[in-house]
């Protein structure tokens, strides 16, 4: 019994210090932030942080693990019902302002990290593009939109996104830089796709 | 708050629906993707091959670099983690 009690204990211990993690690595970024800083912000010694992650490269890939799955589950649900390319634009950008600011710091230092936490990050871009190009098939079989090579539409999509997230500080200072360009951004890569008889 | 739904062991990929997972079975640890007819998990080079396909087709990602990326991610999953030389 006391045994039992104590993995729950630990177990809960883990999973506070993860949601500390997201918070942390989101504001402090991860190449130049410490675990030392960390054990302050989560409130305990820097020796506990090692009891439950052996190393500071556990510590970050676990908080992305887990960060990865909140973002794979809530883009599945916003894009589950959006049957047009708009709609999906929208949802997949919905998301991410939901998830700004840690999902900015794995776009801005996404190539410093371990080749693990950017599959992670590509594999939900998968499911993304997958989604979009169900839909702009739809929409270009119906005249609507012009037809393009499925990875560079959703590449062209997320490089705008992304220059936008990497240069936040400068786009939208002190505020979601997806909630301030982001009606633009939809408005302008809509232009860019769909065909000239079809545009207002 | 997301409720999480249980994922392949082999890839991770989020079996939902009854179809998603090995013969239609929701009893069963993998998906339909990792799985030959009979539910069986297919070799590591299989699975390996389709989960970079994956990347390469949805984003253009270089084939080599497809498949050191989804080396990476199988790495961590049940069905490969102890495999010898990940």
């Amino acid at each position: 019994m006391r045994q039992a009690s104590r993995k729950e204990q630990k177990d809960a211990t883990q999973r506070r210090l993860v949601e500390v993690g997201l918070d942390f690595f989101a504001a402090r970024g991860f190449a130049n932030s410490n675990t030392a800083d960390f054990a302050k912000a989560a409130g305990v010694s820097h020796g506990a942080v090692f009891l439950h992650f052996p190393t500071r490269e556990a510590l970050v890939l676990r908080v992305l693990d887990v960060f990865g799955d909140r973002l794979s589950a809530a883009l599945k649900a916003a894009m589950q019902g959006e049957a047009s390319f708009e709609g999906v634009l929208r949802a997949h950008l919905g998301v991410l302002r939901d998830y700004e600011p840690f999902y900015a710091r794995l776009v801005q230092e996404g190539p410093l990290l371990p080749i693990r936490a950017r599959s992670l990050l590509f594999i939900i871009n998968a499911s993304v593009s997958h989604r979009l190009k169900l839909v702009a098939e739809a929409e270009a079989a119906a005249g609507a939109m012009r037809k393009f090579a499925p990875h560079l539409l959703f590449n062209t999509w997320l490089a705008l996104l992304h220059y936008y997230l990497a240069n936040r500080d400068v786009f939208a200072p002190g505020e979601s830089v997806l909630s301030a360009k982001g009606d633009e951004l939809v408005a302008h890569f809509l232009d860019l796709v769909r065909k000239e008889a079809e545009k207002p | 708050m997301t409720l999480k739904c249980v994922s392949c062991g082999s890839c991770g990929f989020p079996m939902e629906k009854p179809e998603d997972f090995a013969l239609g079975d929701p009893s069963q640890p993998y998906c339909r993707y990792c799985t030959d007819r009979a539910g069986a998990l297919l070799p590591y080079e299989d699975v390996l091959e389709t989960n970079a396909r994956h990347y390469v087709e949805t984003q253009g990602v270089n084939p080599e670099a497809a498949k050191a990326m989804a080396a990476a991610l199988l790495a961590s999953m049940p069905a490969w983690r102890d495999r010898p030389h990940a």
